[in-house]
């Protein structure tokens, strides 16, 4: 079955409308210009956004049916104007701009749930009518995901962590370019073979936070010897949706669970507060040595939100920023010379959040 | 934290923060105190109208600190807002708006920017990010702002400044509230489906607007009081009419009548002072400048006239002065009034239109075509786009291609409004040159008969 796909670039896409339209989602993520950037948006963009719009501009992407871009944050905004500009150049034609609320509440819920529809109204002039029952069945399913990812990650709160942040990060990957249920079924058959991590025992237990990270960081981190356990990344964590309750309408059910998912740094108000002070929580649930703070340059959120970050964190365990871009460089001496102290420091105080 | 505890912590607070703000101007408080004084006792009515706005602004900087010029102290609710956050209602609860990017822009003209921004960089605040908003970084970090009350914060525009917000809410422990606002709303059609979207954008917005006013309540005691939210909304609707007079003036003038670097000084529609008495007076007594201006028996002059997009450099430098020895800057991006006159029956929605409509908050490809719509012959667009500013300096290449398309000669300098540590005006100063012949020579195609062009 070749069912067009269509791409997305932010994990405030709610992509079950395109499932529901029988589109197969395509997540725009860490190939995202295969090392093109364009020029058209200036050096001071994120290289995630200005990679994907040299993509687009050298052909990357021609065998997308068309995109949909989230109005997330001021480097998405520009790559919809940078898409729109050179409509002439990019085969795949934008879909719809969606209009994502940066706060949680009762209001920004209803808003957004009627730019849904108006995403919906957008996929059914291309594709056709889309049904209620359809909406509901592709929300029943990833909500299935969102369970089977969140059993995973429950497992990696263990000391003795059955899969390595690689494994996840390749899972992650796979899932936003796979077959909902080609993807369910996975995750399940490697859940039922979830084993045992005693190897992994002395190594430093690390969470990552950061936007679309660097491809490389995760392994760079486990390559020098840590062990990535939380990635409260674009391409982690943040993909999992919240758990709402479906019986709502379901345009509203998205709505709502798009918005209370983990927050990225795009999120303010009181919900994106709740993102850093919940931090705390998870760094010991997950029995956390160091944390490292991955920004893309210029992602002015994760920029600014850096030494917040590090005030409402500090004292719990160390913390490492590191700036980079969306490339497979990383500067593994950082990487190694921050892991490296982490296990000096477990062999002589113990587990951080523990300690 | 309850008001009344708040109150008698800021009172404390900002006793100290106010000698620390004189300490950095190199005065003690009483020497301040006394400049802030003599100052004030020139009469309003002998003041120019840049005057007036710049007494306007003392004023309320030295009343957000609980300092009034000649006078005992007395307690002032203090709202940070966020640069594009309206200020009408705050206003209207007796609360003074202080203004980050304001306050920045103050240390940047007085040259004591650099100092903040090496504090903030040094504590985190990345150099990639606006310097607006790290010279305010740098001012809180070495704690000469005024502690504020209750911190207002709007979406759009500004990421780091909505970010900043956060981490000061965090850093004072004070409640911040924020106003989410729908983007590209002044780029919509009139199909029926876009229509549908303004109503819900405007509601969606008016709603916050009233939850902001309840909150505003619950963290300071105060209420909102509508006849008051009325009478200043009408003056925000006079202080409008009187600028846009000014502006249509200011525009049009051959000779010119105003100084544009002058102008970009009141960078009206990013401003706080939108709804009180004083700012009426202020783009009054503008308008009647212009007039004076007007009627000098000057005559035309065949200087290019430019457009100038952004803000301008805040600290000395040479380029501003450069530009106006060979050029008039007739027209601004900030002082263009982009909004209708406001409802005075219907303020909350009324307020939300204004904030919707902002065409800076929508696609690029939509502005600039309005842009394009709105420039006249002869007219160039100078584009200071500071590369800390995402939003603007992102849009900068698609804008130039279509101005270039569109026949207007556009020129962008990468430069920076507060931060002069890369300032190199010679650099600028070839470019620049070569700008202003293109449009002398576009002035004179413009000017030879078409057969002639055609040889």
């Amino acid at each position: 079955m070749n069912n067009p796909k269509i791409g997305w670039f932010c994990t405030y896409t709610p992509i079950e409308i395109l499932e529901a339209a029988g589109l197969e989602p395509y997540g725009v993520r860490l190939d995202s210009g295969k090392g093109h950037e364009d020029v058209y948006l200036g050096d001071s963009m994120c290289s995630y956004v200005r990679s994907c719009l040299g993509g687009a501009l050298s052909g990357e992407y021609d065998f997308l049916d068309g995109v949909v871009m989230a109005h997330s944050c001021e480097c998405m905004r520009r790559l919809y104007d940078g898409w729109e500009f050179k409509r002439g150049d990019i085969k795949p034609g934008c879909l719809n701009l969606l209009d994502v609320p940066r706060i949680y509440t009762e209001r920004s819920v209803d808003f957004f749930a009627s730019e849904i529809e108006r995403f919906k109204q957008s996929v059914e002039a291309v594709y056709g009518e889309i049904s209620q029952q359809a909406i509901i069945d592709a929300a029943v399913k990833s909500l299935h995901t969102s369970r089977l990812l969140s059993i995973i990650d429950g497992a990696r709160k263990r000391h003795d962590t059955p899969v390595t942040g690689t494994k996840v990060q390749e899972i992650m990957a796979k899932g936003m370019k796979t077959n909902r249920d080609a993807f369910n079924t996975e995750l399940e058959t490697l859940i039922a073979n979830l084993g045992s991590g005693d190897d992994r025992l002395s190594q430093p237990r690390i969470l990552v936070y950061g936007g679309p990270a660097n491809a490389r960081l995760v392994e760079a981190i486990e390559d020098a010897g840590g062990l990535v356990v939380y990635e409260h990344m674009c391409n982690g964590i943040r993909q999992i949706r919240a758990n709402q309750n479906l019986k709502d309408d379901p345009i509203r059910y998205l709505a709502r669970s798009y918005l209370s998912k983990p927050p990225c740094p795009r999120m303010i108000g009181e919900h994106g507060i709740f993102g850093l002070s919940r931090l705390k929580r998870i760094a010991q649930e997950y029995k956390v040595d160091g944390i490292i703070y991955f920004t893309i340059k210029f992602c002015s959120n994760a920029q600014a939100l850096w030494p917040m970050f590090k005030d409402v964190l500090a004292g719990v365990v160390p913390i490492k920023m590191l700036e980079g871009d969306v490339s497979p460089d990383i500067n593994t001496r950082e990487v190694h010379s921050f892991v490296k102290n982490l296990s000096r420091r477990l062999q002589q105080h113990g587990t951080g959040t523990e300690g | 934290m309850a008001p009344a505890q708040r109150v008698k912590q800021n009172t404390e607070q900002r006793k100290i923060q106010f000698g620390n703000f004189a300490a950095m101007t190199g005065l003690d408080e009483d020497a301040m105190t006394e400049a802030a004084a003599a100052q004030f006792a020139v009469p309003a009515s002998e003041l120019s109208a840049s005057h007036k706005r710049g007494r306007l602004l003392a004023d309320q900087l030295l009343r957000s600190f609980n300092k009034r010029p000649g006078q005992s102290d007395i307690y002032q609710f203090v709202a940070w807002r966020s640069l594009f956050m309206p200020t009408e209602i705050i206003y209207a609860m007796g609360i003074m708006p202080f203004t980050i990017e304001m306050f920045a822009a103050h240390l940047g003209m007085s040259g004591l920017a650099g100092g903040r921004l090496e504090t903030a960089e040094g504590s985190g605040f990345s150099p990639d990010l606006c310097s607006f908003i790290k010279t305010g970084a740098g001012a809180m970090i070495e704690d000469i702002l005024p502690s504020p009350d209750i911190i207002l914060t709007t979406s759009h525009l500004c990421d780091p400044a909505a970010k900043f917000a956060a981490h000061t809410a965090h850093r004072y422990n004070r409640p911040e509230f924020v106003l989410d606002i729908p983007y590209g709303i002044w780029s919509l059609g009139s199909s029926i489906s876009d229509i549908r979207k303004l109503n819900e954008a405007v509601g969606y917005v008016a709603c916050q607007l009233e939850d902001m006013a309840e909150f505003i309540t619950r963290e300071t005691g105060i209420k909102l009081d509508m006849p008051k939210l009325t009478e200043i909304i009408g003056r925000t609707n006079e202080a409008r009419r009187w600028l846009m007079m000014g502006n249509d003036l200011a525009r049009y003038a051959n000779p010119v009548i105003s100084k544009g670097s002058k102008e970009l000084n009141y960078a009206a529609n990013l401003m706080q002072t939108w709804g009180t008495e004083e700012i009426v007076d202020v783009y009054r007594t503008r308008y009647e400048e212009f007039q004076a201006g007007g009627r000098s028996g000057r005559t035309a002059s065949s200087r290019p006239r430019i457009i100038w997009f952004h803000l301008r450099p805040y600290y000395h430098n040479t380029l501003l002065g450069y530009i106006e020895d060979h050029a008039d800057i007739v027209h601004s991006q900030v002082n263009h009034v982009f909004w209708d006159e406001m409802d005075l029956n219907d303020p909350f929605r009324s307020i939300a239109r204004r904030v919707l409509m902002s065409p800076a908050y929508c696609p690029v490809r939509q502005r600039t075509e309005m842009i394009i719509d709105n420039m006249h012959k002869g007219e160039g667009i100078i584009a200071f786009y500071p590369k800390s500013c995402r939003h603007f300096h992102s849009s900068a290449r698609i804008e130039a291609e279509m101005m270039k398309q569109a026949g207007i000669p556009m020129l962008t300098i990468d430069g920076d409004c507060i931060d002069n540590r890369g300032d190199d005006f010679l650099v600028l100063k070839t470019r620049i040159d070569r700008f202003f012949k293109s449009l002398r020579l576009q002035a004179r195609d413009d000017a030879e008969p078409l057969s002639a062009q055609g040889r």
